[in-house]
């Protein structure tokens, strides 16, 4: 099993590193060069920080171009995690306005409630989609690691499980080979792994 | 629902983690120790988050202590804040390079405006721990940077204010009186910001048992407990103290 890690300069790097390693991964790849990238059995896109920042990293490595083709063609299975699963929306408000990959129709808001402490910051419940393949084997409502000061939303089914933090957003989202999480698996303990194995078994 | 966090902190100084009571720190072992004593791969199933704090006083090494960083977290999947000493973005990517999801700055908020600004800039608001250390005399608190040896002119309400506006993620409220001795929290200045602070709290400083812990976890405007207490939750401390908050249906986490 090969897995790349989609290298655009945000995010950490070791403990998804490390929590693929703990689940016998024996190939995991950083880079950002198209031959590794089409190589690879299965891609992650990470990312910790600003949506403008990345998406600006992205195009200027010429990457928006190259995930196009290697996820909307190929159909290589790609997992965000937290930014780079908002990086594969629409568009995001944060900064102003910055248009994503635009992998799955959904936008990126502001948490927008009175008193809310933002970020969200902590373990949350997660509400499973049915049928979902990312969650399998693990409990509706369990726990999962979340930081992150802007929400997903989107008027589309795109298979999404939701939290409640204020409102409900989205948390995560499965179409065919793309999956994304707003929370951290690697950061979520046993259940984290669990779905790290679901998405290398089921995708 | 959004869980409260039990969060462990670990005190560094050149090579030996510490037990420290009001800010003096007395050695108890180097990283062999606590993997003996503490089995960091297992107790991190009891804890939501670590926190590590190079307290160095002479020589800031950040490159010695990100490498015990980076050995200390591997096979721990929870959430790791690391600080003590950044004074550049380099120090921060070293940290962040080494396991540390998130930082913990203390001195700077202060003394390097500008340098918090970019790297909540670079690594994002929750990226970003402010670490407040103070004393409570009465009514009076005064804040203290540089290891607790330096004290502010400046009110903690304002204080708050003036982090908040640098776009830190979060406040970690450390009291340098309690801290260490076990005797629980230091409510006083707790209270005074808890309800007013826009960004989540964790407080620190005194907890010495699960019943401290819980005290705080029960206080709705407070997102986490922290513990740096050694010695008290030695062993099975940490795993027994949260199957007792667990039994206590507190809002915390659980893993399949």
């Amino acid at each position: 099993m090969k897995i790349v890690i989609v290298d655009y300069g945000m995010g950490n790097i070791k403990s998804v590193t490390s929590a693929l390693k703990y689940l016998r991964v024996d190939d995991i790849l950083l880079s950002n060069d198209i031959v590794d990238l089409k190589s690879a059995d299965k891609l992650i896109l990470p990312g910790v920080g600003s949506f403008a920042k990345a998406m600006g990293n992205i195009k200027k490595l010429n990457l928006d171009e190259v995930l196009k083709t290697i996820v909307l063609e190929d159909k290589k299975p790609i997992l965000g995690i937290c930014l780079g699963m908002q990086l594969m929306a629409t568009a995001s408000e944060e900064d102003g306005f910055t248009k994503g990959l635009n992998f799955i129709t959904a936008s990126i808001n502001k948490f927008n409630i009175e008193n809310l402490k933002v970020p969200h910051v902590g373990f949350n419940q997660v509400t499973f989609h049915q049928n979902s393949k990312l969650y399998e084997g693990l409990k509706d409502q369990s726990d999962f690691y979340f930081t992150h000061s802007f929400q997903m939303q989107s008027k589309q089914n795109i298979n999404q499980s939701t939290c409640n933090y204020g409102n409900d957003f989205i948390v995560s989202y499965e179409i065919d080979n793309i999956a994304g999480v707003q929370f951290h698996p690697e950061l979520s303990q046993t259940n984290g792994l669990k779905l790290l194995e679901n998405f290398i078994k089921n995708f | 629902m959004l869980r409260k966090r039990i969060i462990f902190t670990l005190i560094y100084e050149n090579g030996f983690f510490n037990q420290s009571r009001n800010f003096r720190l007395q050695k108890v072992g180097n990283l062999r120790w606590l993997e003996k004593n503490y089995k960091f791969q297992d107790i991190a199933f009891s804890l939501d988050e670590l926190i590590v704090l190079n307290a160095s006083k002479n020589d800031k090494n950040i490159a010695d202590f990100a490498r015990i960083l980076n050995k200390l977290v591997d096979d721990v999947f929870i959430p790791i804040a690391a600080g003590g000493g950044i004074r550049s973005l380099g120090d921060a990517k070293m940290l962040f390079d080494n396991g540390a999801d998130k930082i913990v700055l203390n001195t700077i908020l202060h003394t390097n405006k500008n340098l918090v600004q970019q790297l909540v800039s670079k690594y994002g608001s929750q990226s970003i721990v402010a670490s407040i250390d103070y004393k409570a005399n009465d009514d009076n608190i005064s804040i203290y940077i540089k290891n607790g040896t330096e004290e502010l002119d400046i009110g903690l309400e304002q204080y708050i204010k003036d982090i908040e506006d640098l776009k830190v993620g979060e406040v970690y409220l450390n009291s340098i009186d309690k801290d260490g001795t076990g005797f629980g929290y230091e409510f006083g200045a707790i209270n005074k910001i808890s309800k007013s602070i826009n960004v989540p709290l964790i407080i620190a400083g005194g907890a010495g048992n699960e019943q401290h812990l819980i005290t705080g976890l029960e206080d709705t405007n407070i997102s986490a407990v922290a513990t740096a207490n050694l010695f008290n939750f030695i062993g099975d401390g940490l795993p027994n103290a949260r199957k007792k908050i667990l039994e206590k249906n507190i809002n915390v986490a659980s893993w399949n």
